[in-house]
């Protein structure tokens, strides 16, 4: 097979000493798909980083790997290691020198751990005194001397999920390490990883026939390889893969189903195979009956094989990637089609067993969700009191409320299918089929199979489906949250963060209110809820609103996205509906460099910091204290206008509302700090200003954002009309 | 190649790489790994080396004889080498060409498995072995055994009998198997299969298996105390296989299996413990406890 594309011609330099390629490949027995990918990009990032902190230099550094072999390939690493020279600080002169002027003991031990010697010290004033300083001079080293100690390092440095022992040197890798090799050009390098030493020679064919091959030469290597079928680089592999399926499935007369790749099963066999070779069969079309998530699942998941779409419907076809070909294809081949077939009849088995017992009475009460927060039964329960409650808010008619609180009856109820048990990831989904064959209504189906979702940037796409996902886990985030679990740093075992993140994301995409303080009210009268119940509701629902709008900053906004400080604005206010939260935030985005936002912002900053530690006690302004014209003046006009600006808030036009507020305050209330003094002696004349400082303040903060956050403040200034 | 023969294969190949043959253990467990010989060989620095096959119950995995690939009740042929060869996938290989299996002929493969025995406290990394797709084979290199981690590494294969019989004989289903001169897998087992299926997942009794899983486990404290090892261990055994049943009678619900889990996995803690108290004269010795690095 000649499909490799690495191009191994050496680089000829003109100049002695030559530099030349090194190359390590760490021999492994399989490593798992799933950490390949991370591994060999690490292989590569440490040794980039590695040369250049040993003042190495060389050209482009490529990192490849398969299930047995991590390779790494540096172009033209120059053959002397230059070590500049360097000045090392030691004990001051005072310490260094005794009173007739020879080296103390603190000097020589100093000499001592840098290995230096008195000759090549030198005395440097500076502001604190005299030091002793060691002059190191420049040091070369054959680059051939410095690799052995280098190539250990770097291999030590490759992290795993999971790491293991196999032997009692104290290695630990993800899986045993097999053999090394390395060479600088034609030098071969000799190291050691635990009780294995370096050899000239690497090992191909897999493991059923492992071929040990001499290799002088890093060209040479990746010509065996090339030779033996390796397709050694992980993109020209993966690449190749998907060509081949493509066109087995274009012969076949349709293409390889999307979810295979959108699952993750094309990049995982990638890294299953070396030398991957097409295998085509086909299963029992009478399983097509099947769900196609179910027939899916069982060909990518447990066999790892391909699924072909004929139209917009599976083909019962399969394309396998094997590694290597086989001498007997047509043996295999039956085998595979036989274990497909025989996982696919007890799937059949399981849906036509999961199908005589309709939903609603399939137990689930044994079912725990957490021990402390009772089974799925009480769940469901829950769910259905939240949907009341979120009905309300989003003033579903009837027909929709009956849909929404089936589906939160029923939704629950596919985890106790044999399906379910045998393929935790089709939960929901298995919910959905049971409930159409069962006939239930479509949008109580696709409620049930939707409310799982956000999953792989899949969101629900009907609105049941968006109401039964979000309080489905707004109730996992407020139960734990009730019984004191809450995410900390990376550790988030029950997937509240996800379970928070969630409700954000289907929120936005059905934009429609969420009043989180509605939700809490409802939450808090089901059990389990805080123990003491209305001092800690309180407490807990300001921590669960706290975790939610926290989200708002990690939230995958549509571009261009909202920056921190239009977050910190808009939170800084008062607000319940999560969506007119956004809402704010997405409006100053959107205003975001407009001139009126600008003079809005500095209304807002002037305001507060007149207000900012003045102890206002007079709550309404007084029109009879006003005395200066420009006072009288902005106190006509917050009469005119709050009415209006309050009224557009009120209607959400908060783009208006802001435009209005900059254009009318910002000249008139600049005038006002001109000509008018705050913080006179005459302290009703003072209250009465702070109050009218206040108002004008609190008609914009208390309804739309605290535009004093924002950060154009720092950095522009209005123009002045 | 017959089932009973290929049982034999197995034994001269691993008995030529000095592993001692011993018999199956004579009480009802889940896996290979339960038998003594693994459990406890695992532990501590001395080297093992053993193979035996171990009859292996599995009530949950019943189908009543009509599933060709899956029983409540089959065979596994387990060896155990520590310290690890270096060329353990090499040895593995070799003992399947052994038992007749052309390799070349089939697409073999070593996938990612990070096993697990909640009960037994006991973790490795190693792969499933699959040929043309179907697990034939697992192997393991255990880091942790009883709850504790172990720096004297042992690895673990575990052959799938009947399926590696299937290969040899090409056969589609486990009940077609030629076991013996004149006797099918299906003469020996089938009759059991139904009426074990039907035992597991309809008859056996759940209040009496309740009562007996408390028991056992008062009787292994009790033998613990008194530091009788594989009296306890045994009762260990019988917990074991008591929560199997329970399991496949639908009696343990989600929020039970912890707990019943967690309760096994202390008495095979203790056992692990006073092995190695035994061994070393006095506690783990050299061996952490680790029961943090447990996944």
């Amino acid at each position: 097979m000649k499909r490799s594309k690495i191009s191994h011609a050496p680089r000829p330099t003109p100049h002695a000493p030559q530099a030349a390629d090194l190359l390590l490949e760490i021999g492994t027995e399989e490593l798992p798909a799933a950490y390949l990918p991370d591994l060999i990009d690490q292989l590569r990032r440490e040794a980039a980083a590695l040369l250049a902190a040993n003042h190495l230099t060389a050209g482009e550094v490529s990192a490849w790997g398969a299930p047995r072999r991590l390779v790494l390939h540096i172009r033209a690493l120059c053959a002397v290691q230059r070590k500049p020279a360097v000045e090392v600080r030691g004990p001051s002169q005072q310490a260094a020198y005794d009173k007739e002027g020879n080296p103390t003991q603190a000097l020589l031990g100093f000499l001592r751990s840098q290995q230096g010697s008195v000759n090549h010290t030198k005395l440097i004033s500076g502001d604190k005194g005299a030091y002793v300083f060691l002059v190191k001079p420049a040091i070369t080293t054959p680059t051939v001397k410095v690799l052995p100690e280098l190539l250990p390092q770097l291999i030590g440095k490759l992290k795993a999920p999971k790491t293991m022992r196999w032997d009692a040197s104290g290695v630990r890798f993800a899986r045993p390490i097999r053999w090394l090799l390395a060479l600088y050009g034609t030098t071969p390098i000799r190291c050691t990883c635990g009780r294995l030493s370096s050899a000239a020679r690497t090992w191909i064919d897999g493991p059923k026939h492992p071929r040990a091959v001499a290799v002088k030469s890093p060209e040479q290597y990746l010509a065996a390889l090339t030779r033996s079928g390796t397709l050694l680089n992980q993109d020209e592999r993966r690449a190749w893969i998907e060509q081949t399926i493509n066109k087995a499935a274009k012969q076949a007369g349709g293409r390889i189903a999307p979810e295979m790749i959108s699952y993750g099963l094309l990049d995982e066999v990638t890294h299953l195979v070396e030398r991957p070779v097409p295998l085509e069969g086909r299963f029992d079309s009478s399983y097509l009956a099947l769900p196609r998530e179910v027939l899916l699942a069982s060909m990518a998941k447990h066999q790892r094989v391909f699924a072909i779409d004929a139209g917009s419907k599976l083909a019962p076809r399969l394309v396998a990637i094997l590694e290597g070909t086989p001498a007997k294809p047509q043996q295999v081949r039956q085998v595979i089609e036989r274990i497909l077939n025989a996982r696919l009849a007890d799937s059949l088995l399981f849906w036509k067993e999961d199908l005589k017992r309709p939903l609603e009475t399939v137990p689930i009460s044994g079912i725990a969700v957490h021990e402390k927060l009772g089974s799925m039964q009480d769940k469901a329960e829950r769910l259905r009191q939240l949907a009341h409650t979120l009905a309300e808010l989003w003033q579903l008619g009837p027909e929709e409320r009956r849909d929404l609180e089936r589906a939160c009856r029923l939704a629950k109820a596919d985890l106790a299918t044999t399906m379910v048990r045998e393929f935790p990831t089709l939960q929901g989904i298995m919910g959905k089929h049971y409930a159409l064959q069962q006939g239930e209504p479509r949008a109580v189906a696709e409620a049930i199979g939707e409310h799982y979702l956000p999953l792989a940037d899949k969101l629900p796409k009907t609105l049941l489906g968006g109401a039964l996902s979000i309080i489905d886990k707004y109730d996992t985030l407020a139960g734990y949250f009730s019984i004191g679990i809450q995410p900390t740093g990376d550790q988030d075992p029950f997937g509240l963060r996800r379970a928070a993140q969630g409700i954000v994301e289907v929120a936005w995409s059905v934009h429609r209110p969420l009043r989180l303080d509605a939700l809490l009210k409802t939450r808090a009268t089901l059990k389990p809820f805080g123990a003491n119940a209305q001092a800690d509701a309180a407490a807990i629902g300001r921590g669960i609103r706290q975790y939610l709008v926290d989200r708002l900053y990690t939230f995958a906004w549509p571009k261009p996205a909202p920056s921190v400080d239009c977050i910190d604005a808009v939170l800084a206010s008062p607000g319940d509906d999560l969506i007119d939260l956004m809402d704010r935030i997405r409006m100053l985005q959107q205003l975001y460099g407009h001139p009126a936002l600008l003079k809005a912002a500095k209304v807002i900053e002037r305001t507060r910091n007149i207000l900012k530690g003045a102890s206002v006690s007079q709550r309404d302004v007084d029109p009879a204290h006003l005395k200066e014209a420009p006072e009288r003046t902005l106190w006509d006009l917050y009469q005119q206008q709050h009415g209006r600006v309050a009224e557009l808030a009120q209607r959400k036009s908060y783009a208006d509302a802001t435009r209005l507020f900059g254009e009318q305050f910002f000249e008139p209330l600049h005038a006002f700090f001109d000509h008018v003094l705050v913080n006179v002696p005459e302290e009703p004349l003072k209250q009465n200003r702070l109050a009218l400082m206040r108002a004008i303040h609190q008609l914009y903060t208390d309804r739309i954002a605290d535009l004093s956050k924002l950060s154009i403040l720092q950095t522009a200034q209005p123009k002045e009309s | 190649m017959q089932l009973q023969r290929l049982i034999r294969t197995l034994d001269t190949f691993w008995e030529k790489r000095d592993c001692a043959i011993v018999q199956p253990y004579d009480m009802a467990m889940g896996a290979g790994t339960f038998h003594p010989a693994t459990f406890f060989g695992a532990l501590g620095p001395q080297p093992s080396r053993v193979a035996y096959v171990q009859p292996s119950r599995r009530p949950t995995d019943g189908r009543y004889g009509e599933n060709p690939l899956r029983m409540q009740r089959y065979y596994q042929y387990q060896v155990l080498l520590k310290p690890t060869p270096d060329n353990m996938q090499q040895l593995y290989l070799e003992s399947l060409r052994a038992c007749g299996i052309r390799l070349e002929d089939h697409d073999i493969r070593f996938v990612q498995d990070d096993w697990e025995s909640p009960t037994l406290g006991a973790w490795g990394l190693g792969w499933e072995v699959w040929m043309d797709s179907l697990e034939v084979t697992q192997f393991t290199y255990f880091q942790q055994v009883g709850g504790i981690d172990l720096e004297h590494i042992a690895c673990e294969i575990t052959y799938g009998l009947e399926r590696i019989a299937m290969f040899a004989q090409r056969t589609e289903g486990v009940y077609q198997l030629a076991y013996g001169p004149g006797v099918s897998y299906g003469d020996l087992h089938l009759a059991n299969e139904k009426e074990g299926s039907e035992y597991n997942f309809h008859h056996a009794d759940v209040a009496l298996h309740q009562e007996l899983f408390a028991k056992y486990e008062t009787d292994a404290k009790r033998l613990l105390a008194a530091k009788m090892l594989m009296p306890a261990y045994e009762q260990l055994l019988q917990c074991s296989h008591t929560f199997n049943l329970l399991d496949a009678r639908g009696a343990v619900s989600q929020s039970d299996r912890p707990r019943f889990v967690l309760r096994i996995r202390s008495l095979a803690k203790q056992c692990a413990e006073l092995y190695l108290e035994r061994i070393t004269g006095a506690g783990g010795g050299s061996q952490g406890t680790g029961e943090a690095s447990a996944k």
